[in-house]
């Protein structure tokens, strides 16, 4: 199994990630690029700051691996990068590459795996915009359910 | 406290680590202590938490766990806000 998991302050190489999950048995590629936005509700974001709590959310990343291969025994590889520290609008915070023979495993499992991140990954964004800044607050609901 | 306490490590994050004004510290209790016991421990001497009594989530040595986990000596205890990556 070569899957890539990894939490960076560093800009997010999606092209590099997907070579590097690129085996001779993928037909199909299915790459999430999650990216800033310039706006929360209409109200101008200026950037937006992500914290980690590293070494559990490399474990909750691999996990959720575990729980695709499950649940989709045909992937190929999986990869996921997410960044943390200050970032600029339209810049990567989470990259999610999924590979399979057909393209069908490869589209859900990718939405299934975003999906399961944004719920179980312990990692935080505050948006910051031009008069305040906010702690965004995921939905813990989820969490608790189907983790615990 | 007797000599049977335990000392665990606690870290908060997001925008608890904020409300506390700090990321990590180690902290004596008394043994088979929760992780909600040392939650209420941590609202006393940082009242500004007590706001996220309801939506906190808890991690015992990285793994996510439910307040009332009974806590051994060296576990790390993580408290955070629900997750909002992505």
């Amino acid at each position: 199994m070569h899957d890539i998991f990894e939490i960076t302050r560093e800009p997010i190489d999606k092209q590099g990630l997907e070579q590097r999950l690129l085996t001779g048995a993928a037909g199909a590629m299915v790459t999430f690029d999650g990216v800033v936005r310039n706006q929360t509700k209409g109200r101008p974001v200026v950037t937006l700051q992500y914290e980690a709590y590293v070494p559990m959310a490399i474990k909750e990343m691999e996990r959720l691996g575990r729980e695709i291969r499950e649940k989709w025994p045909d992937v190929d590889r999986i990869g996921m990068i997410h960044r943390f520290g200050e970032l600029k609008i339209s810049e990567s915070s989470v990259v999610i590459v999924i590979t399979s023979p057909h393209r069908k495993v490869a589209f859900e499992a990718c939405h299934y795996a975003i999906d399961r991140l944004k719920q179980t990954v312990p990692i935080w964004k505050k948006e910051v915009f031009a008069d305040g800044e906010e702690w965004v607050e995921g939905s813990q609901g989820e969490i608790t359910k189907q983790t615990i | 406290m007797s000599v049977e306490a335990i000392w665990i490590k606690i870290l908060l994050f997001g925008a608890c680590r904020e409300a506390a004004g700090i990321e990590e510290l180690d902290y004596q209790l008394a043994p088979s202590s929760t992780a909600e016991s040392a939650w209420t421990e941590l609202k006393n001497r940082f009242p500004d938490l007590a706001r996220f009594d309801r939506s906190i989530l808890m991690a015992v040595n990285e793994e996510h766990t439910g307040r009332d986990t009974i806590l051994s000596s060296g576990d790390t205890l993580a408290i955070f806000p629900p997750v909002s990556g992505g």
